[in-house]
């Protein structure tokens, strides 16, 4: 147990063997497991997001107890990118109702990019919250007056998610804003069609302020535990989002989150999770956990190698799959609860 | 919130198995829900004091360790025999005393870990109030965790030099393992003794808590472990200085 033959040695050997959480070691093997993976690459399509680093990796387990469990680069910060879609399409629910919302936005997965220059054919509604059409239509439903007070609503709201603020990385804002005609492109498609309305400036630079939030793996973590924990912060207490509209976050999440991997994901990870293309992926496990994955190197569907795996790995070893039935590998609770403190006894 | 407490000694024959089965059995009386763990598997015996027949000791805490059962199905209801009613509970889980189980035990050894989890599953699973851990004599990996993760020590010693020296490692261990709170028992003294004086002599050395003195007893000696001291004679003067120990514990 301990190579020092001194009795502090000793002693802090044992301490950490008593306090030891077996969750704590599996979470430690996965990543030591993935760690020397070196497919995928970091994107680089804004030049801000090319600095991340391809060997930070993250992994964050928060239970809907309110127990985290990190191994790893859980305090890199990084942009949400499109992670941010899900939660923000909460709020556009909250503001307006699930009624009004669907009449703007409809909730089809598509096999086109993420960038699709397309909307529905019959409806001419953008097919998801996910799709940046989606996006930039629930981003234009945000109620404020003004970017700044309806900026403030988001960041508040991914304070209730996290239980913490957070900042915008403005070189990418910057980076998005100038790489954005295709977005703007997008927004006056639907201005045309009387789906957002004529604040168009001001909703993009919203839509790219809000992808330029940092959060780190911890946060992605948490917020996929609010939503597992039917939209109440699990450490904090504090309730996030409307009970009523956890089931429509986590069915985008389900059908959309993973763009074109989103059918294969959902057949072998089978979690709702919303990845980012800056490597980060949040994944909820309804009535259980959150799942936060953070790695730059993507593949080409713009997903996180890594992250993947992981989740694919989580999924398969305590039998997470939303349909799964057979008898997991590992017991989740177990596991868990075998690392508890002797207070928490 | 649930308590464990350890009951150590650095040498063996200062009295702990009697000490544990007291003290588990005072807290027991005071409505408390109390489990004991015998985890002398190489040398068993707390279940005499008890009055559990080996007999009927169809599961032990080896099995447990073995993977051949549930902890709880190890956990016999002792209360009945020492007077435990109304709210309170009394449940051992002996260790085994057939020669070919402490024989494996002694080769293999057992996973530490392992136990940790069945304390845990004991609380748990019973609902205790009270964990009480019957130690093997001495400074072992098995010793150390224990103490790591109790929430009260009593550390036992005779006024004896070998039993001085022993507990001094012991309680210097005990710091280093950030022990919760730790208490020590002074057992066996000599009724010529000056008490009030070797309290103050021990709690100066160790600086360390005395929680109680008992006096070398020759009712203690014929009881000869077939039964807790406590219940038999209720009134005694050992039997009060256990209750006053007790009273420690649960503070």
């Amino acid at each position: 147990m301990a190579e020092k033959h001194d009795l502090k040695s000793l002693a802090s050997a044992i301490q950490s063997f008593a306090s030891s959480s077996p969750f704590l070691s599996y979470l430690t093997e996965l990543y030591e497991k993935y760690e020397s993976v070196n497919e995928g690459t970091v994107a680089n399509y804004i030049p801000e997001l090319g600095k991340a680093l391809p060997e930070w990796f993250g992994i964050c387990v928060a239970t809907v107890n309110g127990q985290v469990f990190e191994v790893g680069n859980c305090n890199q910060l990084f942009t949400m990118e499109s992670i941010s879609k899900p939660f923000v399409y909460g709020l556009a629910l909250e503001d307006y109702g699930r009624e009004y919302i669907n009449s703007k936005v409809s909730v089809k997965p598509i096999e086109e990019t993420l960038n699709s220059i397309a909307l529905d054919e019959k409806s001419k509604r953008p097919y998801n919250p996910i799709v940046n059409a989606g996006a930039i239509a629930t981003t234009d439903l945000i109620k404020g007056n003004g970017v700044g007070a309806r900026l403030k609503r988001i960041l508040d709201m991914f304070e209730r998610y996290t239980g913490r603020k957070h900042d915008i990385y403005m070189p990418a804002f910057v980076s998005d804003k100038a790489y954005g005609n295709r977005h703007r492109a997008i927004a006056y498609l639907m201005l045309n069609f009387g789906i957002i309305s004529e604040k168009i400036d001001e909703t993009l630079d919203l839509y790219f302020h809000q992808s330029a939030i940092q959060v780190n793996a911890h946060d992605l973590g948490v917020m996929a535990a609010t939503l597992a924990n039917g939209g109440v912060n699990p450490i904090t207490g504090e309730r996030a989002i409307d009970e009523r509209y956890v089931q429509d976050v986590v069915s985008v999440m389900q059908t959309c989150g993973m763009y074109d991997s989103a059918v294969e994901w959902a057949y072998r990870v089978g979690m709702p999770a919303v990845s980012g293309i800056s490597g980060g992926i949040s994944a909820v496990v309804p009535g259980k956990l959150g799942l936060g994955v953070f790695s730059p190197p993507v593949d080409e569907g713009g997903n996180s190698i890594r992250g993947m795996k992981v989740c694919e790995d989580i999924s398969k070893d305590f039998g997470l799959h939303i349909f799964n039935v057979a008898q997991p590998k590992h017991n989740l609770k177990d596991l868990i609860e075998s690392g508890e403190s002797v207070d928490d006894w | 919130m649930p308590k464990v407490v350890s009951i150590h000694s650095y040498r063996g024959g200062t009295g702990k198995s009697n000490t544990t089965a007291n003290l588990s059995t005072s807290v027991a009386l005071q409505g408390q829900r109390v489990a004991v763990v015998d985890t002398d598997i190489q040398s068993p015996g707390i279940h005499n004091l008890f009055g559990l027949d080996p007999e009927r000791m169809d599961k032990t805490l080896n099995n447990f360790l073995w993977g051949q059962a549930p902890i709880e199905d190890a956990a016999y209801d002792v209360g009945g025999n020492v007077g435990v009613q109304g709210d309170g509970k009394l449940f051992l889980i002996p260790a085994s005393i057939r020669p070919d189980d402490i024989s494996r035990i002694l080769s293999e050894g057992y996973d530490v870990k392992l136990l940790h989890e069945g304390f845990r599953k004991l609380v748990k699973g019973l609902n205790l109030d009270y964990l009480f851990i019957d130690t093997h004599p001495g400074l072992s990996k098995e010793t150390f965790l224990s103490i790591a993760i109790s929430h009260v020590l009593i550390l036992i010693l005779r006024p004896d030099k070998q039993d001085y020296q022993g507990t001094a490692v012991t309680v210097d261990v005990a710091k280093q393992l950030k022990v919760r709170k730790m208490l020590l028992v002074v057992n066996k003294a000599l009724s010529s003794m000056n008490f009030d004086a070797l309290k103050q002599k021990v709690e100066d050395t160790y600086g360390t808590t005395v929680a109680g003195i008992f006096p070398l007893s020759e009712d203690m000696v014929q009881l000869a472990s077939e039964g807790v001291f406590c219940v038999k004679y209720p009134d005694h003067r050992v039997s009060q200085e256990f209750r006053k120990v007790a009273l420690q514990v649960m503070a």
